[in-house]
């Protein structure tokens, strides 16, 4: 009697546990997992390659076009572009096309016949559209390495820079093409250089820090007119504008302490420019090696030390993406060029977050020089507040 | 009446004294319920091992062609397989597309890590995050750690478990062999995975950097493919992109390709599965014999429990669970047998697939649970559905006591009759279903087994009349015994007819498998012979047992070429091409006697005008090849040129064994012309009479000046090479048929034992009647052997036609080739052999325990 019930009971469960199975299954066949790769990896040590780079340690010639193109013996080296522009009936546009190259090791190891994806340079680029109607921001990264011609920059024949479609290239006497595209919005500018190649700092040596080397080699074109076709969404508008263009190559450049920078670009309609940093220290003190230089409407430059100007953050905006803190309109005065101005963000989410987090945002200008009111538009950048760029510049 | 209390309900669905009944039955038959679960565990295991098999070779073509193929949607491939890298930079340069991924592959193998082949990727990290991500993806990717990937020639990433295995640590230095030359790497990293599934597509890899792939692999220049994807909502997309492309490259759908060359196995994964399905559907035949004969037996009883109030449905429902349990316990049983088979059949199976179709890189791909679940399902299943006639057939029992033997075997003789007709219905029904074309073989096969089953039904006619025919001669030789044996199974023949069915099928599949085997292996040798006419053959090392598609360093064609004492040297380049039916294989060749040296198929011109036409650009295609494309003489094969499509006119088709998709065979001028490709992948030298091979052989071997690992035999060592991947390929193809035999085996053995058992009482009567022990044996073995007999006498022409249909049915529809029938007698004589041998190997048992019964004894027995 047990004997069979058992026996069934054994058979029943069996009948069950085949169903259980088939029903699984039949489940986990509809609901197979999307691959996922979770892959991480082990590297083999590598010893920095720091020290074998060119570093930017004095004076030195430049020569343009060939200097606006790259310096492959420093290990970082980019080309920013920035602007202002507007459409006839006076809608407002920021951008921002900065093309960035870092040199993984001095040389790559490679065979005369070898492969022409071999390098170690590598290319990133941001692109960023600032719609300040309504208030949207876009942007984009990209990124490659310098060969195969995917990605690159020349001094000669002509000056280019470019990473895939994103270019700006030289197409005749302080001429320049400016082109990037990508989904949902891109820009088609040609740019005429008004005062030529800038050199800031000290001939061109902007110093950064104390140590010798922890310096730039930094040049500008701070007077780009500008114009061309702006696609937005499904709009393509006719736009006109100013721009203004930084190139900077050096290998470490920030001091230990350093943690990042504030940049201000001011384009000011009395035809003057005015370029400033600070650097941002670990504990928030002002660094010494803080500059800053004034474009005169006829080219000529004056360099301006940490002593020269002062700046007083007035507003902060606390970003919703990386929750960093970043000042949000400021008051500038330079007592000797009796000069006292009030920036404002166009908008306050200008905020990148790609391979590094930092705000670069288009701004607007009111304040007087010398008793005159003056006012004009410019771009901010503002980094090491989410993130230092200790060992990133 | 309606107010029945529940247990009640339950105790009249199935009353516990029926379920005590069947136990008891079971129980007091257990040797009987071991072999009927013996059986239908043989079949289950049987069909679960081919299952497993198949199912492991699927997903290790999937993993190992998602490890490369990552997310893709779609490639870019170029029409003659190589494409200049600038297809790449222009498509980036041109911004049409924002996910995109140049690739350059190759396999490669390296004794330390194992010697197996392993997929070389060259990737760009910049771009291939989202396809494959093994470097990170996004803002993860840390390009600091990546710099000697990127920046040292040789830097390679192993998956961590292959590294550990072989002993590597970052750093270290090791060798890959590629198309047969060394070049030296080192470990720049390793990969682990989160989950399995990667993990063991990551142990197929070796992950480098694209410009290190270009180096290793020589292509400096060039790409295999570009990888993208494409928004699945908008199709335009691709045609847009194509339009784009240059001549010489295609946009293909990843889905598309990958499915072109997982079909190229489907049909021999189809054929093994329905060759596993015969040893189920032997077993199934030893359920059907011994449910139909406990029912029969216990009519008497079933009668009586009519009687007694039990109903129709309790009645069925008793022998169906009886079928259940031994279905589920066999099942389960053959599950477990499957995976320990599976051991053997999964290595038999994928090495079959990597010497014909693809190399897989993937290995252990785990225990594919689905063959398991599918497997036991189907045990159980069929099991119950095959004690359905024996079940209806009790609830049929009349409340009554039981019927006679006698009035059922009446009966019996009407339904052999109505049987055998039934049978030849059906089998001319699977002959009719061969005249159907279908895309797969599955009308094919289904022919093949109501064919099968047809000639299984006519059995038990043959068996009268032969056993009719018979009874004379054992007369004459064995006396009255003699007259007795044939009578006897002619009176029992509602058991002994299934049970000679079930050996006859048995040994019907073993003969018509290796008549079909011998016939394959006698037409290959012909073909070896009229094919490989050259003395020497070298080539490049290759993963295939295919045709090799490696490149010859051009320098040794060169040196070969000036080579003294030899009367020719003949080029050939093989490779696939692209064509609007997916990639086609090629082989260019500058033999000026091809024409004499292929075997055409009728309807072909004369030799010397396939040569002037193949000169002139025409085309022959091998006889696979023109059967899946449906082309004959005269027709044109389309196939996508650097220029574009073009059409070749097809001069000839020719007898081809050496792959199941086929080749096509082009004039080599024409092709270099058309295809700029000179890469030469395998020379044939023709020796002056009398000039020794080996020697040639040894001289090239020490005498050519290059970097490449070659291969050079001669043709003797050639020819036996194929012939070893033949027989390699047909392993499992033997196997499975001895396996089918064992289980029929085991079929007759149980159901000669019940029948001899069920016997006893007679026997009880002759020996009261002075039967010796010695004319009992002679009885018992001479009924078996007669069974044995009759069954293997059957199965020749049933294994014949089956050898046919398979032949000129089966292989050609899955495979396109055409076999020459070749009848060897030693078939025959080993169907004989085994089914006379199970047949009285099963005597003996019952012979030895039915001779030590005191005659009273047996009588009273039940």
């Amino acid at each position: 009697m047990s004997n069979v019930g058992k026996l069934w009971k054994i058979t029943g469960t069996a009948t069950v546990l085949v169903l259980l199975a088939v029903g699984g299954w039949l489940f986990f066949r509809a609901n197979k997992p999307v691959q996922q790769t979770g892959t991480s990896i082990q590297f083999a040590p590598t010893t920095a390659a720091e020290g074998q780079f060119a570093r930017a340690e004095g004076l030195r010639e430049f020569s343009f076009p060939l200097d606006h193109g790259p310096h492959p013996d420093f290990q970082t080296e980019w080309w920013y572009y920035t602007g202002n522009l507007q459409t006839v009936e006076g809608r407002r546009f920021g951008y921002e096309l900065t093309f960035f190259r870092r040199a993984l090791t001095p040389q790559p190891e490679s065979a005369d016949d070898g492969s022409d994806w071999r390098t170690s340079q590598v290319y990133l680029a941001h692109f960023a559209l600032s719609d300040i109607e309504t208030q949207d921001f876009h942007y984009q990264e990209k990124i490659s390495r310098g060969a195969a011609g995917l990605a690159g920059s020349k001094g000669a024949p002509v000056y280019e820079v470019w990473l895939e479609d994103w270019s700006v290239r030289e197409v005749g006497a302080d001429r320049y093409a400016l082109s990037a595209n990508t989904e949902g919005y891109g820009l088609e500018l040609e740019l005429m250089d008004v005062k030529g190649s800038i050199l800031q700092g000290n001939h061109g040596y902007s110093q950064k820090g104390v140590e010798a080397g922890n310096a730039s080699y930094y040049t500008s074109q701070t007077r780009l007119e500008s114009s061309g076709k702006l696609r937005i969404g499904e709009d393509t508008l006719n736009v006109s504008g100013l721009s203004w263009m930084d190139h900077e190559f050096s290998t470490s450049a920030l001091s230990v302490g350093q943690v990042g920078w504030n940049w201000f670009a001011i384009q000011l309609d009395d035809g003057s420019e005015l370029m400033l940093f600070t650097l941002q220290r670990e504990d928030g003190s002002l660094d010494s090696f803080n500059a800053g230089t004034i474009i005169e409407k006829d080219g000529t430059t004056r360099t301006l030390g940490s002593a020269d100007f002062k700046i007083n953050v007035r507003e902060t905006w606390r970003s919703p993406y990386s929750g960093a803190e970043y000042p949000a309109g400021w008051e500038i005065t330079i007592p000797n060029e009796g000069i006292r101005l009030n920036i404002n963000p166009l908008m306050p989410d200008q905020e990148l977050n790609t391979f590094i987090t930092y705000w670069e945002g288009a701004v607007e200008i009111q304040g007087d020089r010398s008793g005159v009111p003056v006012s004009g538009f410019g771009y901010v950048e503002l980094t090491g507040y989410a993130e230092s760029m200790q060992g990133k510049f | 009446m309606n107010s029945t209390p529940p247990g009640r309900v339950i105790k009249t669905v199935f009353p516990r004294s029926l379920v005590r009944l069947g136990w008891r039955y079971v129980v007091s038959h257990a040797w009987q319920s071991f072999l009927m679960v013996l059986g239908i565990a043989l079949g289950v295991a049987v069909m679960v091992s081919i299952d497993l098999a198949n199912a492991s070779a699927s997903r290790a073509f999937s993993l190992s062609a998602e490890a490369v193929t990552g997310k893709a949607t779609h490639q870019i491939v170029s029409v003659s397989g190589k494409m200049d890298e600038t297809v790449y930079t222009n498509l980036r340069l041109s911004g049409k597309v924002e996910l995109a991924a140049p690739v350059v592959t190759a396999l490669v193998s390296s004794e330390v890590l194992g010697g197996a082949p392993l997929q070389l990727l060259g990737i760009d990290p910049f771009a291939d995050s989202p396809f494959r991500g093994y470097l990170g993806s996004g803002n993860e990717l840390d390009t600091e750690s990546l710099t000697p990937f990127l920046t040292r020639t040789g830097a390679v990433l192993l998956s961590a478990e292959l590294a550990a295995r072989s002993g590597l640590v970052p750093g270290n230095s090791f060798t890959l062999d590629f198309e047969g030359r060394t070049r030296e790497v080192f470990l720049a990293g390793t990969l682990s995975a989160a989950d399995a599934l990667t993990r063991r597509s990551l142990n197929g890899l070796v992950l480098a950097d694209i410009a290190t792939a270009q180096d290793l692999t020589e292509k400096t220049g060039q790409l295999d493919r570009i990888d993208l994807i494409l928004p699945e909502d908008d199709p335009g997309a691709a045609t847009a992109l194509q339009a784009d492309l240059p001549a010489g490259v295609r946009l293909e759908a990843v889905e598309a390709r990958q499915g072109s060359i997982e079909q190229m196995t489907a049909a021999f994964q189809l054929n093994l599965t329905a060759l596993s399905m015969l040893a189920l559907v032997v077993g199934l035949f030893l359920i059907y014999n011994t449910m139909t004969f406990s029912v029969v037996r216990r009519r008497g009883l079933f009668g009586t429990l009519r009687s007694l109030g039990v109903t129709r449905s309790e009645v069925f429902t008793l022998v169906i669970s009886e079928a259940l349990l031994v279905g589920v316990v066999g099942s389960l049983l053959g599950v477990g047998l499957g995976i320990l088979l599976g051991r053997n059949t999964v290595n038999m199976v994928s090495q079959t697939i990597n010497d014909l179709y693809f190399t897989t890189t993937v290995r252990a791909v785990g225990l594919p649970f689905s063959s398991l679940v599918k497997g036991g399902v189907i045990g159980v299943l069929a099991t119950l559905a095959t004690a359905v006639p024996p079940a209806v057939e009790a609830a049929l029992v009349e409340p009554r006591a039981a019927q006679l033997r006698s009035g059922l075997e009446k009966k019996t003789r009407l339904i052999t009759g109505l049987m055998g007709l039934a049978g030849l219905i059906l089998a001319g029904s699977g002959v009719l279903l061969f005249q159907i074309p279908a895309k797969n073989n599955i009308p094919g096969l289904a022919g093949t087994v109501m064919v099968v089953i047809g000639f299984a039904m006519l059995s038990a006619v043959a068996m009268r009349g032969l056993l009719t025919a018979v009874t004379p001669l054992t007369g004459r030789l064995f006396g009255s015994l003699g007259r007795m044996a044939p009578r006897n199974l002619v009176n029992t023949l509602s058991r002994t007819a299934v049970a000679v069915a079930a050996l006859m099928v048995a040994v019907a599949v073993t003969i018509g498998v290796t008549l079909m085997i011998d016939s394959f292996r006698f037409t290959v040798n012909v073909w070896l012979e009229q094919t490989l006419q050259s003395d020497v053959y070298i080539s490049a090392p290759s993963f295939t047992a295919n045709t090799s598609t490696i490149s010859i360093d051009p320098r040794v064609v060169d040196q070969v070429a000036a080579w003294p004492g030899l009367a020719r040297a003949d080029r050939l380049r093989s490779t696939a091409i692209e064509s609007p039916d997916g990639p086609v294989n090629l082989s260019a060749t500058t033999n000026p006697d091809v024409g004499k040296e292929r075997l055409f198929k009728a309807g072909s011109r004369a030799p010397d005008e396939i040569m002037q036409a193949l000169r002139e650009g025409s085309v022959l295609l091998s006889e696979p090849l023109a059967n899946r494309l449906n082309l004959s003489v005269g027709d044109s094969i389309s196939l996508y040129t650097p220029e574009g499509e073009r059409n070749f006119p097809v001069a000839a088709i020719f007898y081809d064994y050496a792959s199941s998709q086929g080749s096509l065979l082009i004039w080599m001028e024409q092709y270099r012309q058309i295809w700029g490709d000179t890469a030469v992948t395998s020379i044939g030298l023709r020796l002056p009479p009398g000039s020794d091979p080996d020697q040639v052989v040894r001289d090239l071997q020490s005498g050519l000046q290059t970097d490449q690992q070659l291969i050079i035999r001669p043709n003797k060592s050639l020819r036996q090479d194929v012939m070893e991947v033949f027989d390699r390929t047909f392993a499992i193809t033997a196997a499975l048929r001895i396996l089918a035999t064992i289980v029929a085996f085991i079929g007759v053995l149980s159901t000669l034992l019940l029948l001899q058992l069920e016997k006893q009482r007679e026997i009880g009567v002759l020996k009261a009647l002075g039967l010796t022990g010695k004319q009992l044996w002679q009885l018992v073995m001479l009924e078996t052997g007669l069974m044995g007999l009759t069954a293997g006498i059957l199965a020749v022409p049933t294994g014949v036609a089956l050898s046919l249909i398979l032949i000129y049915v089966i292989n050609l529809r899955s495979f396109g080739w055409t076999l020459q029938f070749d009848m060897r007698l030693g078939a025959f004589a080993m169907g004989l052999l085994i089914a006379v041998s199970a047949a009285l190997l099963a005597g003996v048992v019952p012979a030895w325990r039915l001779s030590r019964m005191e005659a009273a004894e047996a009588i009273r027995y039940e």
